[in-house]
C-alpha cells in the first residue's frame, strides 16, 4: 500500500472581484461577483514508502493547497485521499501522530526556550513517555549533530542552527510522513547544503517518506530522486529526478560580453537568444554540445566577461506545459 | 512648513481605509454616554436641580464633549508607535530625514484626529440631541468658538503623549506612565468637570494642564461666557508652549543617549 | 478519552508555564506591569468616590458593593486574559490562517487557539483580591470568590470565542470583536441597577455580563440557590455555544471555498 493516495482531487476557490473606484467598491459590499479558481483540478499521484518526492511549481500553481488537503488543514471538493490508509478529512487528529510537518517560514519552536525543552514540550503534544522522549532525543541529537547548542536557548541560534531545530523537531514523534514546505528557505548555500544532508541522511537511516516543496533548484535536485510538477491545478509531469534531468534540464545559458563580433549562426546545438553589439545570449543544447565546446567557440580570448546559468525552473516548466498541451 | 501640510493630507486619505473599524470604535463612545446618562439619572433625583453648579444636562453634554475629543485621537497609539519607533532604532533613520520627527508626529496624529472629528462631532452632537435634548444655553458662536479651544486642548494632550512615548529612550517600558496619566485626567476633567474635586485641590487645577486640556473646552461648552474663554485661551497658548519645548527637549536628551550608548 | 483529557490538561499546563517563563524573563518589566495595572484599576475607585460623595447610595448599590462589584470584574477580567489572551486575539489568527498550524496538530485546536498570557492581567487578578480584603475577607468568601472568578472568567473566555469566529463567516472582525468584549468589560464595572429591563436583557444574552459578574456578585453577597442555578444553566448554555460556533466556524475554514488571505 502507497502511503499517500492521492486520486482525482480538486479544490475551487471563490475570489471576489471588486469593480474599480469608489462606486465598484460599493458595488461589491451589495452585489458582490465572485471568480472561479481551479486551484488543483483532478490531480492524482501515489507516494510510496521512504520516496524522497520533490513537488513543485510556479506560485499559485496549487502545491500550498495540495499540501493543506494532505495534512488535514483543507477539505477538497472533490477526489480521494489516503494518506497511510488513513482519510486527512476524517482523521485529522490520528493522521496528526503519524505525521510531520516544517513550514519553513513558520517556526513552531519557543524562542525562549532551549532547543532540549522544545523537544520535550512537544513529545508531550504527542502523548510520548519520558523514557521514549529522552531515547528520541538521542536519537536526533546525533542524526542532527545538535550537541553543541542543544542547551541554548532558540533564540541564541543562528537561522541554520535554528532550522536544524525545527525539522528535528518535527521529527520528535517518529512521523512516517514528513512534509517540508520551503525548509531552506532564506538560508545561505553553506546552511543549506548541511540542511539536505542532514535529510537524506534522516531519509535513509529512519526511512521517512518526505514530501518536499521547495523554489529552489538545488534542493530538488540534490535531495529528490522523484518530480511532480504542478502548474494551474494540474499535474504537468510525474517523472524520476534522472528523466527529467536528461529530457529538460539539458541547456546552458550563456550570457557573454565579447571584445568582437561572433558569428554562430549554424552552429548545431546553439540557439542565439540575443546579439546585440558585443553582448551575446546563447542557449546550448547539452545533448548536441557539450559546454566545453561550446565555450572554445566564444574563443576565450575574446571574452571580456562571460556567465554560465542553468534555464530557470519557471521556463523549465513551462516550457513542459507547452509540450504538454 | 508646506511639508507637514503633504503629511497631512497623506495621513488623512490613509485614515480613509479605516473607516469601518473606526465607526465600529465608536460604538464605546455611545455606549460610554449611555452609561453615564443612566448614572447621573440617579444622581440627580431632580433634573432641574444643579450639583456644583452644574445641571444634569449640562453634565451628560460636558462628559459627551470631553469624551468625544478623547475618542479622535488615540493616546495610546501614540505613546506606543513612539516607543517602538525607539526600541527598533527608527528613531535614528528619521534623523536624516529633513523634518523634525515631533513635528512629524504631530502632522500625522492631527490629520488622524482631524479625520475621525469631522465624522464623530456631528454624530454625537446629533446623539446628544436625542438623548437629552438641546444643548445648555445655546449660543452658535460660543459652541464653535468651544470647539475650537477643544482642538487646541487635545493638541496639549498630544504632545503630553508624545512625551511619555519618548520616554522610552530612558525606561524599557513607558506604557505604565501612559496608563496612570490617562486614568488622572480621565477621572479629573474628563467624566468630572473640576468643580466635583476636593475643594483643597481645586485652585491647583484650575492652573494645571487639565484645564487647558479638557475642562476649559468642555466647561465653555455647556456655560459659555467671554471671560472664561479669555482664561482658557490664555493657559492653552502657554501649555502648547510649555509643552512643546518640553517635548523638544526630551527627544533631543534621548537622542543624545543613543549616540552616548552606539545605538 | 480520560487519558486525552489527561493529556490535553498536561499540555494547557506546559504551553501555559512556558508563556509565564517567556514573560517573565524580563522581570523588572513584568512586576512593573503588574503594579501599574493595580494602580491603573485603583484610580478608577476616584470616580466611585466622587459620586458617593454626592449621594450614598445607587439604586441599591452601596460603596461596599461598588467594591465587590469591581473585585469579581477585576478577577474575571484577570483569569481570562491571564491564561487566555488568545481567545481575544482568535478573529485575525482566523482570518490570517494561523489555525492551520493548530490543525496539523494532534491535539484540540480550540484549546490551543485560545492559551495566553498576559502579564498585566496578573495586577488585575491581585486587585480583586485586595478589593476582597479591604471590603471584608472571610475563608468562606474567599473560596466562593474564587470559584466565581474561575466561572466567570470561563464565561467571558467562551463570549470572546463566540464574537472571534464571526470571523469565519465575516472576515476580517477583529475591531468589531474588541468592541463587543470591550462592552463587557466595561458593563461590569457599573450597577446593573441603573440600567433599564431591556438593557438586563442583553447582559443575559448578546452581552453576557449578568453570567460573569452579576449573578455572581449577588451570590457573594447573599448566597440562594435560584442565583446559582441561574448562574450555572447560563454559564453551561454559553461554554456549549461557544464550542459548537467554533467548531461550526472551523469545519468553514476547512472547506472553504472562499479565498481568504491565507500562504
Amino acid at each position: 500500500m502507497s502511503v499517500i493516495e492521492v486520486k482525482n482531487l480538486s479544490k475551487t476557490f471563490k475570489s471576489k472581484v471588486k469593480g474599480k473606484g469608489l462606486k465598484g467598491s460599493i458595488k461589491s459590499i451589495f452585489k458582490p461577483k465572485y471568480k472561479t479558481i481551479k486551484a488543483v483540478n483532478k490531480v492524482s499521484f501515489n507516494v510510496e514508502k521512504g520516496e524522497m518526492v520533490a513537488f513543485i511549481g510556479p506560485n499559485g500553481a496549487g502545491k500550498s493547497t495540495t499540501i493543506k488537503m494532505l495534512t488535514g488543514i483543507l477539505y477538497p471538493d472533490n477526489g480521494d485521499i489516503k494518506i497511510l490508509g488513513l482519510d486527512p478529512r476524517k482523521n485529522r487528529k490520528k493522521l496528526a501522530y503519524e505525521i510531520g510537518t516544517v513550514f519553513g517560514q513558520k517556526e513552531q519552536l519557543w524562542t525562549h526556550l532551549t532547543p532540549y525543552d522544545n523537544f520535550k514540550f512537544f513529545g508531550a503534544i504527542y502523548d510520548m513517555k519520558d523514557y521514549e522522549i529522552e531515547k528520541k532525543i538521542e536519537e536526533l541529537k546525533a542524526l542532527f549533530e545538535l550537541d553543541e547548542f542543544i542547551n541554548t536557548p532558540v533564540k541564541s541560534l543562528s537561522l541554520g542552527q535554528r532550522i536544524r531545530c525545527e525539522i528535528a523537531c518535527s521529527l520528535i514523534n517518529d512521523p512516517k510522513i514528513l512534509f517540508l514546505d520551503e525548509p531552506t528557505i532564506g538560508l545561505d548555500p553553506v546552511v543549506k547544503e548541511n540542511i539536505r544532508s542532514f535529510i537524506k541522511r534522516m531519509n535513509k537511516e529512519c526511512h521517512t517518506t518526505v514530501f518536499l516543496t521547495s523554489h529552489d533548484v538545488g534542493d530538488i535536485e540534490k535531495l529528490c530522486k522523484r518530480v511532480i510538477i504542478i502548474n494551474n491545478g494540474t499535474v504537468v509531469l510525474d517523472d524520476t529526478m534522472e528523466n527529467l534531468k536528461y529530457h529538460y534540464l539539458n541547456k546552458k545559458i550563456i550570457d557573454a560580453k565579447m571584445k568582437e563580433k561572433i558569428n554562430l549562426d549554424d552552429e548545431k546545438g546553439i540557439k542565439i537568444l540575443k546579439d546585440k553589439g558585443y553582448n551575446l545570449k546563447i542557449e546550448v543544447d547539452l545533448k548536441e554540445k557539450n559546454i566545453s565546446d561550446a565555450i572554445k567557440l566564444l574563443d576565450p580570448d575574446k571574452i571580456i566577461d562571460i556567465n554560465i546559468s542553468n534555464t530557470p525552473l519557471e521556463e523549465i516548466i513551462s516550457d513542459i506545459y507547452k509540450k504538454d498541451k | 512648513m508646506k511639508k507637514y501640510l503633504f503629511i497631512f493630507k497623506t495621513e488623512f486619505i490613509n485614515s480613509l481605509q479605516y473607516v469601518k473599524s473606526f465607526i465600529v470604535g465608536s460604538l464605546s463612545l455611545i455606549l460610554i454616554i449611555y452609561i453615564y446618562l443612566n448614572l447621573w439619572n440617579f444622581l440627580y433625583s431632580d433634573p432641574e436641580s444643579l450639583i456644583n453648579g452644574y445641571s444634569y444636562t449640562q453634565m451628560i453634554w460636558y462628559i459627551l464633549f470631553t469624551e468625544t475629543l478623547w475618542s479622535c485621537i488615540k493616546g495610546r497609539k501614540i505613546v506606543r508607535d513612539i516607543s517602538t519607533d525607539v526600541k527598533n532604532g527608527n528613531i535614528a533613520y528619521q534623523m536624516n530625514k529633513p523634518y523634525n520627527y515631533i513635528n512629524y508626529i504631530l502632522s500625522k496624529t492631527f490629520a488622524d484626529f482631524t479625520f475621525k472629528l469631522l465624522i464623530l462631532l456631528p454624530a454625537a452632537i446629533v446623539l446628544g440631541h436625542i438623548l437629552i435634548g438641546n444643548i445648555p444655553n445655546f449660543n452658535l458662536l460660543g459652541c464653535l468658538l468651544a470647539i475650537i479651544t477643544g482642538i487646541l486642548g487635545t493638541m496639549v494632550n498630544v504632545l503630553i503623549c508624545i512625551s511619555i512615548g519618548l520616554l522610552s529612550f530612558f525606561m524599557e517600558d513607558a506604557a505604565p506612565i501612559y496608563w496612570i496619566y490617562s486614568k488622572v485626567i480621565l477621572v479629573i476633567g474628563t467624566l468630572f468637570p473640576i468643580e466635583f474635586m476636593p475643594e483643597i485641590i481645586q485652585p491647583v487645577l484650575k492652573y494645571s494642564p487639565i484645564f487647558a486640556m479638557n475642562y476649559g473646552p468642555a466647561k465653555l461648552f455647556v456655560d459659555f461666557n467671554y471671560d472664561f474663554l479669555i482664561k482658557v485661551l490664555i493657559s492653552q497658548v502657554i501649555y502648547l508652549i510649555v509643552f512643546y519645548i518640553i517635548t523638544n527637549l526630551v527627544y533631543k536628551k534621548g537622542v543624545k543617549n543613543i549616540n552616548v550608548n552606539g545605538g | 478519552m480520560l487519558t486525552e483529557v489527561k493529556n490535553l490538561i498536561k499540555i494547557t499546563f506546559l504551553s501555559t508555564k512556558y508563556a509565564i517563563m517567556r514573560e517573565m524573563e524580563n522581570k523588572v518589566a513584568f512586576i512593573m506591569n503588574v503594579l501599574f495595572m493595580i494602580l491603573n484599576n485603583a484610580s478608577f475607585i476616584l470616580v466611585w468616590v466622587v459620586m458617593y460623595s454626592i449621594k450614598d447610595n445607587i439604586n441599591g448599590y452601596t460603596i461596599n458593593t461598588i467594591l465587590l462589584l469591581w473585585g469579581i470584574a477585576s478577577g474575571t477580567y484577570g483569569v481570562s486574559r491571564a491564561f487566555f489572551r488568545g481567545a481575544y486575539e482568535l478573529s485575525n489568527k482566523i482570518t490570517d490562517g494561523k489555525l492551520d498550524a493548530f490543525l496539523v496538530m494532534p491535539k484540540n485546536v480550540l484549546i490551543q487557539s485560545i492559551l495566553g498570557v498576559t502579564p498585566s492581567a496578573f495586577g488585575d487578578l491581585l486587585y480583586a483580591y485586595i478589593l476582597l480584603f479591604i471590603s471584608g475577607i472571610t475563608p468562606y468568601k474567599f473560596i466562593v470568590f474564587t470559584l466565581l472568578l474561575i466561572l466567570g472568567g470561563i464565561v467571558d473566555v467562551c463570549s470572546a470565542i463566540i464574537y472571534n469566529s464571526l470571523a469565519f463567516w465575516l472576515g476580517r472582525v477583529d475591531s468589531l470583536a474588541d468592541s463587543l468584549t470591550g462592552f463587557v468589560t466595561m458593563f461590569g464595572t457599573y450597577p446593573d441597577t441603573i440600567f433599564n429591563r431591556f438593557v438586563h436583557i442583553l447582559f443575559y444574552t448578546f452581552i453576557p455580563v449578568a453570567f460573569i459578574v452579576f449573578v455572581p456578585l449577588r451570590i457573594l453577597i447573599n448566597f440562594n440557590i435560584t442565583d446559582l442555578l441561574i448562574l450555572l444553566g447560563g454559564s453551561s448554555i454559553i461554554i456549549i455555544l461557544a464550542c459548537i460556533i467554533f467548531y461550526a466556524g472551523l469545519r468553514r475554514y476547512s472547506s472553504s471555498n472562499l479565498m481568504v488571505a491565507r500562504i
